[in-house]
């Protein structure tokens, strides 16, 4: 008898201290799992220690996190009713089909207390406020159109980066001459956004910053629009000099492409930097990068990663401490530098990157906050039309019908309200 | 008094019994009603929304392209994944009953089956090295041996990828396949009839297809059932080798649910794509179901 009371006291006791413990817990969902991200992900939690020793970080508390599988476990931990405290989500879209749930608190208590506004892009503020209140706390931005390129090789045949995209063509002339086995314009399509990403940059050259906003809202008659059909015509043209079988690479894998001297350009986003470190390649000395196109006007496409709080977070306190870490220079600037984008913060000094393109790309950024537009990851459309959108682009690179490709394009805008489900998005 | 006892302890067990069994079918069968439920409600996003809306979702499925490009695509997987399988595996099992392999026919058995004993992301993850056009496996022996005609775009090419990837499918279940048709080779009976057949002077061929097919139509209809329903659940070999990909011309409708579901959150849309796995799932396994209780009831 004695026995078992002592039992249920030990049992309470440790009730009880669970209970305290659980009191600066913090339930995280990320998925930053792979090489490389891993590392950026343990700079976050270092810096949350250093401010916060007593928050105790558990990370993604189910099996199978880290990318897509990340979703499908949050969403159906947030259809039963039990959020973590805190998920990271990019902004635009994907953020918005969570506001649309009411599963994310409005901050803007916190953002007012931090004074967020005043120290991040407008066009990065946009892209996280939806009706009208900021629902999470961005600590990066990720840059999508840039061209990167084998330095080596540039400076060998005396070719200078372009800026346009006759130049473009004329510089992939000039490298299948000099190289007629290499194919210059290095694409890897086969999770079919990389495709979308190069489309991207041709429509930004042909129809300009308003037009690129005005299409993805929707707002733009794809099947009678000169610009769509032109930027179609010079993604076709591109193809003559792009690697043919890039429906079977990844991104990571057109990068590499680079690297082993079969292409010499890619057009990738920011994380690619971190990939041709790893593969022993150093920035502004083995490939260089410029944002693509810089003319007529340089605009830089972009998305976030945030962190928000969720609706009946268990432990709401230690969630909005995490916040404002997230929303520090303590956090962003060892985590932005590890893991690829730049800061979300344009207060902090460009030179806290080691790589001469991220310091030129930031210090654009803090100059030109006004030509921040939201990417496709970040999407200003819906989700489900921008997946069927991916497709669309991929499959008119395996085999081009601009025809066809128009019609598929315009139908996808009217099947998925595109211009009911994008009416959130402010630019500028 | 003692009689009553012993029901209640012989119904006890009977229900322990059938317990898990019960929960399997509940399981199932309300996952299914639920599935169906949603496919008529309006669920878009990432929580939740069961408004009935009726056929809607039902409509906007079938005037997609893509739905029909994965329909063509389960029907080409349906039939030359699983009819070139049987009737490779076939040959293979009747070579090694009736040669005079015996001694190493464990061994070869062992090589055949290796392939089913490997999971499809990896044996997917090696196939796409072996048909990567540019650097991979196959090409590279091509040019090596000068054999550049028989040089191909495999997965590349959004006509042909489908094929490449059944492929991979029929060499991965062939093992198995001959597996089942050689212990259904072993009955006695059929062993005394091949002998018999033999002693008449009856041809190796004939043998296969006048006393061997007859007589092991069980082993068959299990065996294509079984690939029926592999074939038609594909998912594993598109994700790893094309995503679906060029485009969409080798997605199959059970990536097309994935990505409806996960990646488009049109929850509504993946729970229809379900249901049309289910009924072609269902009209397959139906003729086998007649023969089994054939079978039991005769």
């Amino acid at each position: 008898m004695k026995r078992t009371w002592v039992a249920v006291g030990i049992f309470l006791l440790l009730m009880a201290a669970m209970g305290v413990a659980a009191e600066r817990q913090l339930l995280i969902f990320h998925w930053w799992t792979a090489g490389g991200e891993r590392e950026a992900a343990d700079a976050m939690f270092e810096a949350l220690a250093a401010k916060y020793p007593d928050i105790e970080v558990v990370e993604n508390p189910v099996a199978g996190g880290g990318g897509v599988s990340h979703r499908v476990v949050l969403q159906a931990r947030l259809a039963a009713n039990m959020p973590p405290d805190t998920w990271q989500t990019l902004g635009g879209a994907e953020l918005k089909s969570y506001v649309d749930a009411e599963y994310l608190e409005p901050l803007d208590d916190l953002w007012t207390e931090l004074d967020y506004w005043s120290v991040i892009p407008k066009p990065l503020a946009n892209a996280v406020t939806i009706n009208g209140h900021p629902y999470v706390v961005p600590l990066n931005m990720h840059i999508q159109n840039i061209l990167y390129y084998n330095k080596d090789l540039f400076d060998e045949l005396g070719l200078t980066p372009p800026k346009n995209f006759a130049q473009l063509i004329e510089v992939a002339k000039q490298i299948k001459a000099a190289h007629p086995d290499m194919y210059p314009f290095a694409l890897g399509s086969k999770e079919k956004w990389e495709a979308a990403f190069v489309f991207d940059s041709m429509l930004l050259e042909v129809g300009g910053p308003e037009h690129y906003v005005k299409l993805y809202k929707g707002l733009i008659d794809v099947k009678n629009d000169p610009i769509f059909e032109k930027a179609l015509e010079m993604l076709q043209q591109l193809l003559d000099y792009t690697y043919p079988y890039h429906a079977t690479l990844t991104w990571d894998e057109s990068c590499g492409l680079v690297v082993s001297q079969d292409s010499a350009m890619v057009l990738m986003g920011t994380w690619a930097i971190g990939y041709f470190q790893s593969r022993g390649w150093k920035p502004g000395i083995n490939f260089g990068a410029v944002t693509f196109p810089q003319e007529p006007e340089r605009i830089l496409l972009f998305h976030p990663d945030t962190y928000g709080i969720a609706v009946g977070a268990p432990n709401p306190t230690a969630a909005r401490d995490w916040l404002k870490v997230v929303a520090s220079p303590d956090l962003q600037i060892p985590t932005d530098v590890t893991q690829g984008g730049l800061f979300a913060r344009i207060d902090i000094d460009p030179k806290e990157f080691p790589d001469p393109i991220r310091q030129e790309l930031q210090e654009y950024v803090r100059t030109n906050p006004g030509k921040l537009i939201l990417d496709q990851h970040g999407s200003i459309a819906p989700m489900s039309f921008t997946q069927a959108y991916w497709d669309a682009i991929a499959a008119f690179m395996a085999s081009p019908d601009i025809k066809s490709t128009i019609s598929t394009v315009a139908d996808l805008f009217t099947v998925y309200e595109v211009e009911k489900e994008a009416a959130w998005y402010k630019w500028p | 008094m003692k009689k009553k006892k012993l029901i209640t302890s012989d119904s006890l067990a009977m229900f322990v019994l059938l317990l898990p069994l019960l929960i399997t079918v509940v399981l199932l069968y309300v996952m299914l009603f639920w599935t169906f439920y949603t496919s008529l409600s309006n669920w878009k996003g990432v929580s939740p929304n069961y408004t009935f809306v009726g056929l809607k979702w039902y409509k906007m499925m079938f005037t997609m392209d893509r739905f029909w490009t994965d329909f063509m695509n389960n029907l080409k997987w349906l039939t030359l994944g699983v009819l070139p399988t049987l009737f490779l595996a076939l040959v293979i099992a009747y070579i090694l009953e009736m040669s005079n392999l015996k001694k190493i026919e464990t061994y070869l058995r062992t090589l055949i089956l290796y392939p089913s004993a490997m999971s499809f992301v990896v044996t997917g993850t090696i196939w796409s090295w072996i048909y990567q056009p540019d650097k991979g496996v196959l090409n590279t022996i091509f040019s090596t041996l000068r054999l550049d005609f028989l040089k191909s775009m495999y997965t590349a090419n959004p006509r042909t990828a489908t094929y490449w990837l059944i492929l991979i499918f029929i060499w991965q279940f062939l093992g198995l396949a001959v597996i089942i048709l050689q212990s259904a080779f072993r009955s006695s009976e059929l062993q005394e009839m091949i002998e018999s057949a033999l002693v008449d002077g009856a041809s190796k061929t004939r043998i296969l297809f006048q006393i061997i097919v007859p007589n092991i139509r069980s082993g068959l209809l299990i065996l294509g059932s079984l690939l029926l329903i592999s074939a038609l659940k594909v998912f594993d070999i598109v994700y790893i080798v094309t995503f679906g990909g060029p485009g969409y011309s080798t997605d199959v409708l059970a990536f097309f649910m994935f990505i409806a579901t996960f990646q488009q959150h049109l929850v509504s849309l993946g729970a229809c794509l379900s249901m049309i796995i289910f009924i072609m799932a269902f009209m397959i396994i139906i003729p086998y179901t007649l023969y089994a209780f054939k079978r039991w009831f005769a």
